[in-house]
């Protein structure tokens, strides 16, 4: 895989296709995202181990790829994606983080270990360059235990486990999704500034909500969580409903707007169930 | 279960259909049961779930939104949106272990005291049979 997309990228780099790809770049046994800029440079392009390209830069709003996309005005940028990536450039987009006209995707498949690894539903993007896509795994496995609970043994579930909180930030800051400038989660109105554990379960309520329409599943924010917190099981599970109650997939079409922002008209939905 | 709860409910009212519909049950002497925490809202729109959450995590033992009919709404499309966060947050209380019967959203016009008056305690006699909320501090 890795080999097919170095020559895809030597490709467009030499053909003058794009001005620079944005991917990982093996330095010292680990990878780290660098923008190759020379058809030579390409050789030292790497694929594993799986990092987010399109991340937000806290504390400003810009993503990575709108900061280089104002460095290099009306030129193309490759960037090398996983599924992940891809749905994250996507709904980066339609919140006019980036600019697609001018980014083109070099869309790679992931492997069964990695997907598994990732528990992602998805693991390919939507036009890869090769390679087979494999399986992804269903996400009612991620919380098909938790909604076998009754009420209240959830309640004490997300209790012990949201008051491991350390109030880091960084499931906000891993997540390619979070971007806005002023944070709910910093605000005095939500959560007391300086007090451990934060207030249960406003703190993390307002990323859950937030993620509902957003959530593109790259898993970053479980993977930064120093105290094991199982965020995934909610996003997943919130995933599953915008998929029932909207047909709503995020990171897919650039072209659909989130069903929240969209009127009843535009966006039909059946009547609000009060027994739900 | 205390036999003498009284459930304490905050209502977020539309200022344009669902507070008038109040004021109106009111002076029309409407029989309706005294829970509820009135606040105005300039739409239901406006009504973030984070107050909804905020609301019974500080004392409510359920919460009320009150908004236009669909097609009514004062600035065109806030009861839309409204529909749309209710039916994710729903969803959301439940996987956090608070029933979502705890939350419910009408559309109630000007004129409508009398349904008004009738959603109301039927909200009350829910939320007695659901108890005190368990996020509710002491």
């Amino acid at each position: 895989m890795e080999a097919q997309v170095r020559l895809r990228c030597k490709e467009l780099l030499s053909e003058k296709k794009v001005a620079a790809i944005w991917g990982l770049r093996e330095k010292d046994e680990c990878a780290v995202p660098f923008l190759f800029q020379n058809p030579e440079e390409i050789d030292a392009l790497t694929l594993s181990p799986k990092f987010p390209l399109s991340f937000t830069c806290r504390p400003s709003p810009e993503t990575i790829l709108s900061i280089l996309q104002k460095k290099m005005p009306g030129k193309r940028i490759g960037v090398v994606a996983r599924g992940c990536d891809e749905r994250a450039l996507i709904e980066l987009a339609k919140s006019e983080r980036v600019d697609l006209d001018f980014v083109e995707v070099i869309g790679f498949p992931c492997d069964q270990a990695q997907a598994e690894e990732c528990a992602c539903s998805r693991p390919f993007p939507q036009n890869p360059i090769g390679g087979n896509k494999v399986a992804g795994i269903p996400e009612e496995k991620a919380f098909q235990k938790l909604l076998a609970l009754e009420l209240k043994d959830r309640l004490k579930f997300w209790e012990a486990q949201l008051s491991k909180c350390i109030k880091c930030y960084g499931c906000r800051n891993a997540c390619p999704m979070c971007f806005c400038k002023e944070c709910r989660m910093e605000q005095s109105a939500y959560t007391e500034i300086g007090w451990l554990p934060p207030e249960f379960p406003l703190f993390q309520f307002v990323r859950f909500y937030h993620m509902s329409d957003h959530c593109i599943e790259c898993g970053e924010c479980e993977k930064a969580c120093p105290m094991d917190i199982p965020l995934r099981k909610i996003t997943k599970y919130l995933r599953s409903r915008m998929e029932e109650l909207f047909d709503y997939h995020p990171g897919l079409d650039v072209k659909r707007k989130s069903p929240i922002l969209t009127t009843v008209d535009e966006d039909p939905v059946k009547e609000l169930p009060h027994e739900l | 279960m205390n036999d003498n709860f009284e459930p304490r409910i905050v209502g977020f009212m539309c200022n344009w259909c669902t507070y008038v519909a109040a004021d109106m049950a009111g002076v029309a002497r409407l029989k309706q049961p005294p829970n509820m925490t009135a606040i105005r809202m300039m739409c239901s729109g406006a009504v973030s779930p984070l107050y909804v959450i905020s609301a019974l995590k500080k004392g409510a033992d359920g919460v009320f939104i009150g908004g236009c009919h669909i097609g009514d709404c004062h600035y065109q499309r806030g009861n839309h949106s409204t529909l749309k966060r209710i039916m994710i947050v729903k969803p959301l209380l439940e996987a956090l272990g608070i029933d979502s019967r705890r939350v419910r959203l009408e559309w109630i016009s000007a004129s409508e005291g009398v349904k008004y008056a009738k959603v109301i305690s039927e909200f009350v006699d829910q939320l007695k049979e659901l108890g005190p909320c368990p996020l509710r501090e002491a």
